[in-house]
């Protein structure tokens, strides 16, 4: 009885084996992104245009995600990490140069935003989506608001506000609102953006990196730092919600698609940048996920009221003191001394 | 002397403590707003689009199959290592054996999930669901041994010798007379690494391979950028599911709980 078991159950197995051996197998196109970040419609259409599939799986920080593959995680052909943190991949030679010839669309790329970019040659990388940081509040429960990081030192919004838990774009507001570089490494005016930050400490609720939308649309907080994909998210919901970019100048930051250096399909993935390249897929992604594409030809192709959103689509003045994030190498100390002192003082 | 309200006071307040959030969460899977903070209406929306989102229940699917493979190859290395501690716990190599067991109870999550991705990548193997299963039994069979020791310490031995004695083989032995009674132990071991199982998030994250997202993974990623009342509405299903299951198992052992009392 037992023998006739392990016999069938094995010829079972075997042919189960077989069978899934057989048959045409279609590629696999592995994507490592974060949530909810590309609209599945677009990625249906590309896997029926290319005649394959495309797996998604997903992070929550660049942290974990250079972490795991630091230790040697394999298996992804197309990443979306913040730039920030490309720039670290690319030093450490975890990222394979891109192939103009297989990204013909690369040429749609809007130049005003590439200029600023870290890789602006699109080397290594390619922007998927801009944002802005920017202050967030409720309309009706503020008053006389005002473009400019100063609502930061309004008394009457005290423990209300909320800033970001980071501690480049904290320091880097304060830096701003003294009309300096986000990126100086000068004591002096560090010195001084500390002192600013404590001033601001003292009306803040807390300092929240994801739970700020939550609380803006529930009233928790009045008063939010953060960026303007989320915000504009929460705005859509909550009529009540203003967004506004300080006028002093804000941080830039991008994600990118890069393709890891241990990737499989590189050309599906060469494939897949190129298609989010398209006007058409860039102008559906910005109206889908409140982010913008940068993709020059696709401005035409959206909504009057995406068009026309000035947080979308700041003024020139806004961009001109927009500044991107770099990483500071040997610097970083002493902004992340600066920040243990911002945190444990009063 | 009059019996205190007190400790009547402190039940309700623990129970309150504990399902206060739960009944929140399961309120909230109605509310039609994608970020909970005013009621807009309500709504199955998100039972609805739950529906359409298939990312959630292919995680799902890999949670559960992880789980139920874990728990099961868990149940048998727990319980032939708590009886081999048991037994033969005198002797050095048990001793070790006890501390190798102890250790992923104390050792934090972080260590394990990365020394594990080290080894996976040093040994060449490929992750994906398999390299979570083996990261999951490791962790799970430590629990199952401790339920299992615990239980084995009121074993009387005397049993075994009996039935060998009426000329039992080892096999018959195992099978009709130290699986039955042991059986409450290791089932309650197998609860304890299936919920542990399910629960897991960190070392699941380093040892998930491309395909293999597991429900907790999918979860933390969309606190980032997502709809969390999707999650409200998942958790709810499986809050239904959860508590029809001890129902059911409540009624079909009523009679055997009538007949031992």
């Amino acid at each position: 009885m037992k023998k006739a078991m392990v016999k069938s159950l094995g010829t079972g197995l075997l042919l189960a084996a077989l069978a899934a051996g057989c048959g045409p197998k279609k590629p696999v196109l592995h994507i490592y992104t974060w949530s909810d970040y590309v609209k599945p419609e677009l990625v249906t259409r590309f896997e029926q245009e290319n005649g394959c599939r495309v797996v998604i799986d997903t992070f929550d920080s660049n942290e974990a995600m250079y972490a795991k593959l630091k230790a040697g995680a394999t298996g992804y052909d197309l990443l979306f990490p913040s730039s920030y943190m490309v720039k670290i991949m690319n030093e450490q030679g975890m990222l394979q140069k891109l192939n103009p010839e297989w990204l013909p669309n690369r040429k749609n790329m809007d130049p005003a935003y590439l200029a600023m970019a870290v890789d602006k040659e699109m080397e290594h990388s390619v922007p998927y989506t801009a944002t802005i940081t920017c202050l967030g509040y409720l309309g009706s429960r503020v008053e006389n608001p005002e473009p400019t990081w100063a609502m930061l030192d309004r008394g009457d919004l005290k423990g209300r506000m909320t800033m970001l838990n980071d501690y480049r774009e904290t320091i880097g507001s304060a830096l701003k609102f003294l009309g300096y570089s986000l990126n100086t490494l000068d004591d002096g005016q560090l010195a001084e953006a500390k002192a600013v930050v404590l001033r601001w400490k003292k009306n803040l609720a807390k300092f929240e990196n994801e739970q700020y939308k939550t609380g803006l649309a529930s009233g928790e907080f009045l008063l939010t730092h953060g960026y303007s994909g989320d915000l504009m998210l929460v705005q859509s919901e909550n009529e009540d919600i203003e967004i506004v970019v300080p006028r002093e100048g804000t941080a830039l930051s991008f994600d990118d698609m890069v393709i890891p250096a241990t990737a499989q399909q590189t050309e599906l993935a060469h494939r897949f940048i190129n298609f989010i390249l398209e006007p058409q897929v860039a102008a559906e992604l910005t109206e889908y996920i409140y982010f913008l594409c940068p993709n020059e030809p696709s401005y035409a192709l959206l909504s009057d009221e995406i068009r026309e959103d000035p947080i979308l689509f700041p003024p020139p003045e806004v961009v001109a003191k927009l500044e991107m994030i770099q990483d500071l190498g040997e610097g970083n100390v002493k902004y992340t001394q600066l920040w243990d002192e911002i945190k444990a003082g009063e | 002397m009059k019996p205190s309200r007190l400790p009547l006071v402190v039940t309700w307040a623990v129970l309150v403590f504990f399902y206060l959030p739960i009944a929140i969460l399961v309120i909230q899977s109605f509310n039609s707003a994608r970020f909970g903070g005013s009621w807009e209406t309500t709504s199955l929306k998100w039972y609805r689009q739950l529906l359409n989102e298939p990312s959630i229940w292919h995680a799902l699917t890999n949670t559960l199959i992880i789980a139920g493979t874990a728990t099961l190859a868990s149940m048998v290395l727990g319980t032939s290592a708590a009886f081999a501690l048991h037994r033969y716990g005198g002797s050095r190599l048990q001793k070790l054996h006890y501390s190798l067991i102890y250790m992923p109870l104390v050792l934090p999550e972080i260590l394990m999930g990365l020394s594990l991705l080290l080894f996976f990548v040093a040994v060449n193997v490929q992750l994906g669901l398999a390299t979570i299963f083996i990261a999951h039994v490791t962790f799970c069979l430590s629990y199952v041994a401790m339920t299992v020791l615990a239980r084995l310490q009121d074993f009387d031995f005397a049993i075994i010798e009996a039935a060998q004695d009426l000329g039992a083989g080892w096999w018959t032995t195992l099978w009709k007379v130290l699986v039955p009674m042991l059986a409450p132990g290791i089932l309650a071991g197998g609860l304890l690494a299936f919920t542990l199982s399910i629960d897991d998030f960190v070392i699941s994250f380093f040892v998930a391979g491309p395909g293999s997202t597991t429900l907790p993974i999918k979860i933390y990623s969309m606190i980032k950028y997502g709809s969390p009342p999707l999650i409200n509405a998942l958790s709810t299903l499986l809050l239904l599911v959860t508590f029809a299951s001890v129902a059911a198992s409540q009624h079909l052992t009523r009679k055997d709980r009538a007949a031992a009392a």
